[in-house]
């Protein structure tokens, strides 16, 4: 394959965005280099301040309708792109605001870690663009490189150290799997790029190398089978760390299986959606048994996790537009109610040096406004009405029964009464038992203001989601070869008032 | 007013919780304030409701419609018919009288009034939802207002309080690996609630998904699923496609009413929950099951319905015998309650499953005046174990020198709970028992027996409260004398007698919103029959229907169906 690198400044403004972060990363580092005195707030809120001017050129991006794709097919950068660049952005912001209190533990490294964080971003910000599997490769190693250190960075900690080897391990693992798959892709077809692919036959070889793309993805996603990292590390890193990992590269994976399963293998759905229909009902099942048992928040957070993600891939494994349009929905309600899960996690265990589900008894006495921003967290996990998560569930049960997946929305269905059980033991500590000691917990700021966003999109979007589906089907316009004709359908007939 | 009742009735309770929110506990007037003030706007708009509704255009009226999501077509379409209009004025009462029955609540009164609050608004939405989603979004989001009003200011049983000694706390704690709260205990009761409820509401949501997916309308709209919807004779799994839809819904739905055998979860979450809970819950939580059966079941699968429902007469003798015989036997106030409420709800599936103008009248107007009755039961048991701090009915007795007027009530709640004259439970009972004879006169001798049961088990409940020797240590024991605490009692007697005396509109009401729904489940065209099973079913669609034409002819506009009907 020849190439050749020409690029206009037209190519460039596409690029834009990662350029901004990029010379910001740069940046970062400097001033972290030059003043070491330098308090970490200020680090905190200069990076901060870097990926809201990268989030509004996303969003000037997206309403100007910028778009284009670079390097020969590369590098795409289209709506459904923009939609995962701003998630990515938008969940590091969160992140790093949640992470100014709990800075104090790290011993070493204060100032990298905002830039490891940011360079995590970046990575990601390109994996949402990746539109063949080299750069499939490069960038998802690029973003995993930053969460290696990450995971690992209480350094006296021996659980975030366990937690950094396991990661690192199984990492280099799917990363291994990931190569080899696509050296048998490229060898079977001699393509890269998936958008190529379209026309490709079905071969061993071939079937074998999206096979092992498939599960170094579903190791980035934590879905059953290749979840086995997910709960040790979520347990061991830094709680901050924790939340960046289960939410970002999950959003950022999930746009490259869009890409391949949608683009480059479109015209072997029946056979695909049978492989995430079986991976879809192993996450939920799995996650959602498992949980019950766990005594620790961040590891019932862990496993949940793993069962929301069997959720999203009902939503791919319709094979439909609506399923993807579904899955963005999803994702993003998914993003508040997590992020703020977690953040409750660290004011908590900030305030009383514990995240033991015991240690949560008697929150609601000891720290109304905490409490409840977790009750309604955990109930939007959980997919109660009227906040976000039951709209997002039902949304990807409404695709997936135009797809006639009965066996997985039973499965779904099911597995939400067993996931109400694990979420509602929780409330129970914080509600109905007494706490073990009445002192009021004190919040920070940036904390509150984390709680606040994700209060506000987790509420919003369960009441009104109107402005957020609009969103998610004009992201997932590219994928119109896909849209069965019901998607598109015109409203229903309008109903005429009678009566007073 | 006018044209925007129904949003009034609705979100003031919701306005009322969010107020509260930046309120603070000390506050206590002002809490209780905001909570009455939020109750009393709803409550009046639902009087203006019921009082203007017009029977003789009948049809569902107050329509409010907005574009909620559109690419799932969903529309919060709001309106009540002759069904939804009784429900949405007994909900609203019951919310008013709850938030006074609570008045003396000391812990986090606050929190405990939004909670109400959302409760009983959730409420209200599901009887005036005329859009499938949005009647699953309030059903579900009235379940989980229970856990925490249940959790957090319910009590536990007797017995789990005797069960202190190491030997009592393991057998308290060794009820299932999962469920270790202790079966007595009320944190197990709310989770049991939960978990039922919730189980059984996605087996309705799986029917609805199903209605969704089958009618092909991209709609959720109930008025156009029930004219363009063709759900009849698709195969599936060797039945048809409506068969199954119908059991999902009917299920899914008949756990809150409850139904035997999904009746479990409601004593206990009766017993656990503080009185404005139980007013609420007893009295009109449980009416969304037969409520969304009627809603969803009748109107969208009429052919169906005529063909399943004497599943449900089937049943409904089960509930009302056997939650007859344990009412009887149950030591524990709340628990007799509870039971007599499940065996109630009985009444009401048969007066559903004949599906006769008369008895499907009387059945709704039958969960009108059981939310009365059963709300006086409640909020006076409640105030019985305020004072007593026991529900055991035999270490009770004699209270009626404590509590004169208390007890008068509890006479007068009494005879309106068994349907004696002047209550208007009578009128309802009396046309479900007529109404069914032609289809189902043995559910109807069960249904009598049902109310000698009644009568035994409230009266000895009644002599173990108040009559009989009084152990002198509930002497300290005092009568509701304040206003506030007489005014929610007064409030529900005068409903229960007043509609007695003039029940005419109330029946005129009901009336309007039954007709269509009978004449359209009895009208049309008989379906394939499959073969099994023919016994219940043969019976029930051979039964002559002669019975019906005078009334037909009678009501100016039975078979006249709405104006707009069918011109979408």
């Amino acid at each position: 394959m020849t190439f050749a690198l020409t690029l206009s400044s037209s190519d460039l403004l596409l690029l834009l965005p990662e350029i901004l972060l990029t010379s910001w990363l740069c940046l970062i580092l400097i001033i972290d280099f030059s003043f070491p005195q330098l308090p970490n707030e200020q680090l905190a809120y200069f990076s901060i301040a870097g990926l809201v001017a990268t989030l509004g050129c996303l969003v000037w991006f997206d309403v100007a309708g910028i778009t284009g794709t670079l390097f020969a097919n590369m590098f795409a950068l289209d709506r459904m792109a923009l939609f995962f660049k701003m998630f990515v952005v938008g969940s590091t912001i969160l992140v790093i605001l949640a992470s100014i209190d709990y800075i104090h533990r790290f011993k070493f490294f204060r100032g990298e870690y905002y830039f490891l964080v940011v360079m995590s971003a970046l990575g990601m910000m390109f994996m949402a663009s990746a539109n063949d599997l080299l750069s499939v490769f490069v960038t998802l190693e690029f973003s995993t490189l930053g969460f290696y250190v990450l995971v690992a960075y209480l350094r006296e900690d021996i659980a975030s150290n366990e937690a950094g080897i396991k990661f690192f391990i199984l990492g280099i693992f799917a990363a291994a799997l990931l190569a080899y798959g696509i050296s048998l892709v490229y060898g079977e077809t001699g393509k890269l790029v998936f958008s190529d692919m379209t026309t490709v036959q079905a071969s061993p070889g071939l079937v074998i190398g999206f096979l092992l793309i498939f599960a170094a993805l579903g190791f980035k996603i934590g879905a059953v089978p290749f979840h086995s990292w997910i709960p040790d590390t979520y347990h061991g890193s830094p709680t901050p760390v924790t939340a960046f990992l289960s939410i970002a590269p999950k959003g950022a994976a999930f746009a490259i299986l869009l890409r391949m399963f949608f683009v480059a293998l479109a015209t072997f759905k029946p056979v695909w959606t049978l492989l995430l229909v079986a991976v879809s009902i192993l996450s939920m099942t799995y996650g959602n048994i498992v949980a019950i048992a766990q005594k620790n928040m961040k590891r019932l957070l862990a496993y949940s996790g793993i069962a929301q993600i069997g959720n999203v891939l009902i939503g791919l494994a319709t094979g439909t537009k609506m399923g993807s349009d579904a899955m963005l929905f999803y994702l993003l309600t998914y993003l508040f109610a997590n992020l703020g899960a977690f953040a409750i996690v660290i004011a908590v265990s900030e305030a009383i040096g514990s995240e033991e589900i015991d240690d949560y008894s008697g929150l609601g006495r000891r720290s109304p406004f905490l409490a409840f921003s977790m009750l309604i967290f955990l109930l939007s996990l959980a997919g109660v009405p009227p906040l976000a998560g039951f709209i997002g569930k039902l949304y990807i049960f409404i695709a997936a029964i135009k797809e006639g997946l009965y066996v997985l929305i039973t499965v779904g269905l099911i597995n939400i009464v067993i996931s109400m059980y694990y979420y509602l033991i929780v409330v129970k500590k914080m509600y109905v038992n007494e706490p073990h000691d009445r002192s009021p917990l004190k919040v920070s700021g940036p904390i509150k203001v984390v709680v606040y966003v994700c209060l506000a999109g987790t509420l919003a979007i369960g009441v009104y989601p109107q402005p957020v589906t609009d969103w998610v089907v004009s992201a997932i316009m590219i994928f119109s070869n896909v849209a069965d004709p019901t998607a598109s359908l015109p409203i229903p007939p309008a109903i005429l008032p009678f009566g007073g | 007013m006018g044209d925007y009742t129904l949003l009034y009735i609705l979100f003031a309770p919701f306005v009322g919780a969010i107020a509260l929110i930046f309120v603070s506990n000390r506050q206590t007037m002002l809490v209780r304030g905001i909570a009455a003030g939020s109750a009393l706007v709803s409550l009046l708009a639902s009087l203006y409701l019921f009082f203007t509704y017009d029977h003789v255009k009948a049809g569902f009226q107050f329509v409010q419609r907005f574009e909620w999501s559109r690419q799932l077509g969903i529309s919060l379409h709001l309106g009540v018919d002759g069904i939804g209009a009784p429900l949405v004025l007994a909900s609203s009462i019951l919310l008013f009288a709850g938030i006074f029955v609570s008045w003396h609540i000391k812990d986090r009164m606050k929190e405990f009034y939004i909670w109400l609050l959302i409760l009983a608004a959730a409420t209200i939405g599901v009887f005036m939802s005329l859009d499938l989603f949005f009647l699953f979004f309030f059903y579900e989001m009235s379940v989980i207002p229970m856990y925490l009003l249940l959790g957090m200011w319910g009590s536990h049983t007797k017995k789990y309080n005797e069960m202190t000694d190491p030997e009592g706390l393991k057998q308290r704690d060794s009820v299932g690996f999962i469920f270790n709260f202790g079966s007595n205990s009320k944190e197990y009761a709310a989770m049991k609630l939960v978990l039922f409820l919730s189980a059984f509401a996605v087996a309705a949501l799986m029917g609805i998904l199903l209605i969704y997916k089958y009618a092909g309308l991209n709609t959720f709209d109930i008025l156009v699923l029930r004219e363009q919807a063709k759900l009849m004779n698709i195969p599936v799994l060797g039945t048809t496609l409506d068969k199954i839809i119908w059991i999902l819904i009917f299920f899914g739905f008949a756990s809150i009413a409850p139904l035997w055998p999904l009746h479990s979860w409601s004593p206990v979450g009766h017993a656990a929950a503080p009185a404005a809970t139980s007013m609420l819950h007893a009295g009109v939580l449980m009416k969304l099951g037969h409520f969304s059966i009627i809603r969803v079941a009748f109107e969208i699968l009429p052919e169906t319905t005529r063909e399943l429902m004497p599943i449900a007469a089937v049943l409904c003798m089960f509930s009302i015998v056997y939650g007859g015989f344990v009412a009887f036997y149950a030591k524990d106030t709340k628990y007799v309650i509870g039971y007599s409420s499940s065996s109630h709800m009985g009444y009401v599936f048969l007066g559903m499953a004949a599906l006769d103008y008369i008895s499907l009248t009387g059945a709704v107007m039958y969960m009108f005046a059981h939310a009365m009755a059963t709300g006086m039961l409640f909020a006076m048991a409640g105030w019985v174990y305020d004072q007593t701090h026991t529900r055991d009915i035999p270490s009770l007795g004699g209270l009626s020198n404590r509590m004169p007027f208390i007890s008068g009530c509890f006479v007068i709640a009494c005879m309106a709970s068994i349907g004696v004259p002047g209550t208007v439970n009578f009128i309802a009972e009396v046309m479900i028992i007529v109404g069914s004879w032609n289809k189902y006169p043995l559910q109807v001798i069960v249904a009598v027996v049902g109310i000698v049961l009644t009568l035994a088990y409230l009266f000895k409940m009644m002599r173990g409260l108040f009559y009989g020797p009084m152990d002198q240590k509930y002497s300290h024991a005092h009568d509701a004398v304040s206003a506030a605490d007489r005014l929610p009692l007064m409030i529900m007697i005068a409903v229960s007698i007043g509609f007695f005396f003039f029940p005419m509109h109330l029946y005129n009401v009901v009336r309007s919103g039954v007709d269509p729904l009978i004449a359209k489940i009895t009208r049309v065209v008989p379906v394939a029959q499959t073969g099994e099973g023919s016994g219940v079913r043969s019976e029930a669609s051979a039964t002559p229907r002669t019975s019906d034409a005078p009334l037909l002819a009678n009501n100016p506009s039975p078979l006249t169906p709405y104006p707009s009907r069918g011109s979408e």
